[in-house]
């Protein structure tokens, strides 16, 4: 993975530094609570329903060891004992005191992290494929673009301020699992003649508005993609509406002006570029950066595992653990693992600090250092050798981490709702756990097949439940939650936006109505191996419409 | 705060309520004019005290943050449009850091 050079820690060591002496004269009284404001959200501290939160960026959603343990310690030390993993590949504590966040971002410091640019109108945190360097599909591991985009966008004074927060996705596989078409840019790495390119989309993004990214540009070599996105931000930056938050974001300005007029003015202002202010990317920076990207050295396996088959066979729960969360992994004799933090009964995507410690180790210990956070608020281990997967999964098991529900309905995209944000307007964890109990027959839920649930406490949407193959989304009728349904989004590369299928529920009606539609859906497949969302397209909404609002 | 506070009239029972800067915690103050964590210890304004108690809140920027009235009952029950947001904040429904 990367690791800093002497500029990278010398400009985390002062923007330290810099926010402890902002604190302090919060504390003292001498920095007003508004003049605090911009610059605590600078530094991922936002201020909640219960207290503070602060937000850490986790590049990529790539942790060693080290980081995750220190992550851990601050679970610990500063919070109650967890943090919540979010769907930016961030982790979240959610009970810091103002006055020890210098000291926990000197203590990230050390293992090069921090919480630049998690808040505010900036480029956040790069986002990509959790099984990034491990996965089959793709064509080459996108991380070290990842590195390159982050490189260029941290404290990039051009776009420092922009209209509205803005979000980048990378994936470089066919099938994608970083939700690139939901993102204000999305690029899908491609090879074309030989060439490595990026398949540009713009314009994407969930909230009150939402929106499919549109498709730019097919093919941007890899030597312009950073001048590109520069043109794609000056464009934004230079027409983003500034007058009206809602209406802030990228995605409504290529909706106003239309597509093609947005294509047109990118090209216009990317070919307008001077050659003195090109960034001409050097092959041998982006080589050095690749460098950090290399491959683990996993010794030679069998492709099938003795060991493995034979755990499977006197162990059902282990075996269905690895029907459900193993991905195949480009090299024979390994396996990603997804680690799932959406056990039953808990806030999905936290993690204790024990449960931190635990996975770190394990990834010390059996996952070549090397740990992911997932968009869907999971932990990845993406290289484990088939022989270890028992051990691993004892030891998870053991934690309360042996959830066999990777892509699962009980594996949930779930946003903190009104149990923690400030924004929110109903909560979204206790109807996710409520829906949770109605699967949790792992047998029932594995028959269910993949099913994605994704619930948000308010428009903002930041449990995309947009793109749930069933969303909810909560919403406050003079004081009572109310929770309206969404059927057919999905966040792939068939990305589909859901649709509000009709009136809101009562929280207590809810888990009923979901468990009709998955029994229409049982019922209407074709076979166990048409998934829902597939069934959903085929057969239309209003029949599962009308299982939805049948009399329970 | 995210929703925009409803504008209470004078006469309406209102507590104030912010979060202590040092920790962010949600307080409340009480009538001798400490800041409690507990909501059962709240009090209850109306009027001119009311508004001379939020007035006074507002300088105390080291101390409590961002203090604005909520409405309450005459006995200090929480009520009125912010129900369900002030009820999660002075009683949250999770147990946090042992689940849910």
């Amino acid at each position: 993975m990367y690791r800093y050079d002497q500029f990278d820690a010398r400009i985390v060591q002062e923007r330290v530094a810099q926010f402890r002496g902002q604190v302090a004269r919060r504390l003292s009284g001498e920095l007003l609570e508004d003049e605090f404001k911009p610059l605590r959200l600078q530094n991922g501290v936002y201020l909640q329903l219960h207290a503070y939160m602060l937000r850490i960026a986790i590049p990529y959603g790539q942790l060693s060891p080290v980081q995750l343990r220190r992550l851990a310690e601050i679970a610990r030390d500063y919070d109650r004992g967890f943090g919540h993993f979010t769907t930016r590949q961030n982790i979240q504590f959610n009970w810091v005191a103002l006055k020890d966040i210098p000291d926990v971002l000197e203590k990230l410091a050390e293992v090069e992290m921090h919480a630049i640019q998690t808040s505010g109108n900036c480029i956040r945190n790069t986002t990509t494929d959790h099984f990034a360097g491990a996965a089959q599909d793709e064509v080459l591991d996108p991380r070290a673009w990842c590195e390159i985009i982050r490189q260029w966008s941290t404290f990039h004074p051009e776009f420092a301020f922009l209209p509205r927060k803005f979000k980048i996705a990378v994936t470089a596989a066919e099938h994608d699992r970083a939700a690139i078409r939901v993102h204000d840019v999305g690029l899908h790495i491609r090879r074309k003649d030989g060439q490595v390119g990026f398949e540009v989309h713009v314009g994407g993004g969930q909230g009150r508005t939402p929106h499919i990214a549109a498709l730019v540009n097919p093919f941007v070599p890899e030597a312009q993609i950073l001048d590109y996105l520069e043109a794609i931000m000056r464009v934004y930056n230079r027409y983003g509406r500034r007058d009206n938050k809602y209406k802030a974001r990228i995605k409504i300005l290529v909706s106003e002006l239309g597509e093609a007029e947005y294509i047109r003015q990118v090209e216009e202002e990317f070919a307008a570029q001077r050659p003195g202010e090109k960034i001409d990317l050097p092959a041998s920076e982006v080589a050095r950066i690749h460098a950090y990207f290399a491959p683990p050295a996993l010794a030679a396996r069998p492709a099938l595992s003795k060991t493995l088959e034979a755990a499977k066979a006197a162990d059902p729960a282990f075996a269905r653990w690895t029907r459900a969360n193993l991905h195949p992994h480009k090299v024979a004799g390994y396996a990603s693992v997804t680690v799932s933090l959406k056990p039953l009964g808990v806030a999905p995507g936290d993690a204790t600090d024990a449960q931190m410690m635990l996975v770190a180790d394990l990834g010390e210990k059996y996952g070549y250092g090397d740990i992911r956070v997932s968009h869907a608020q999971n932990l990845i281990l993406p290289h484990v050798a088939l022989d270890d997967l028992p051990v691993v999964y004892a030891a998870l098991d053991a934690a309360g981490l042996g959830a066999a529900n990777e892509s699962r309905i009980t594996d949930m995209i779930v946003c903190p709702g009104l149990d923690y944000c400030n924004l929110a307007n109903a909560r979204s964890i206790p109807v996710a756990l409520a829906v949770q109990k109605v699967f949790a027959d792992p047998a029932y839920e594995e028959d269910i097949g993949k099913l994605h649930i994704n619930v948000s406490g308010c428009i903002n949407a930041c449990g995309h439940h947009h793109v749930g193959h069933i969303g909810i989304l909560g919403v406050d009728k003079k004081g009572e939650e109310f929770y309206q349904i969404l059927l057919g989004g999905r966040a792939d590369e068939k990305a589909a936006l859901g649709e509000i299928v009709g009136p809101g529920l009562k929280a207590d009606d809810v888990p009923a109505a979901i468990h009709r539609v998955v029994e229409f859906y049982r019922a209407e497949r074709t076979s166990p191996a048409e998934k829902f969302i597939d069934t959903l397209e085929r057969l239309g909404h209003a029949r599962f419409q009308e299982a939805l609002y049948a009399a329970g | 705060m995210s929703s925009v506070r409803p504008k209470l009239k004078p006469e309406t029972p209102k507590a104030v309520t912010g979060w202590a800067t040092p920790t962010g915690l949600s307080v409340w103050l009480t009538a001798d004019g400490a800041w409690t964590e507990d909501a059962a210890e709240l009090a209850v304004f109306t009027g001119e005290e009311a508004e001379a108690r939020l007035a006074a809140a507002l300088k105390q920027e080291a101390v409590v943050t961002d203090p604005y009235f909520m409405e309450v009952t005459a006995d200090g029950k929480i009520t009125g449009r912010e129900t369900l947001r002030e009820s999660m904040r002075a009683e949250p429904a999770l147990s946090f850091g042992g689940g849910a």
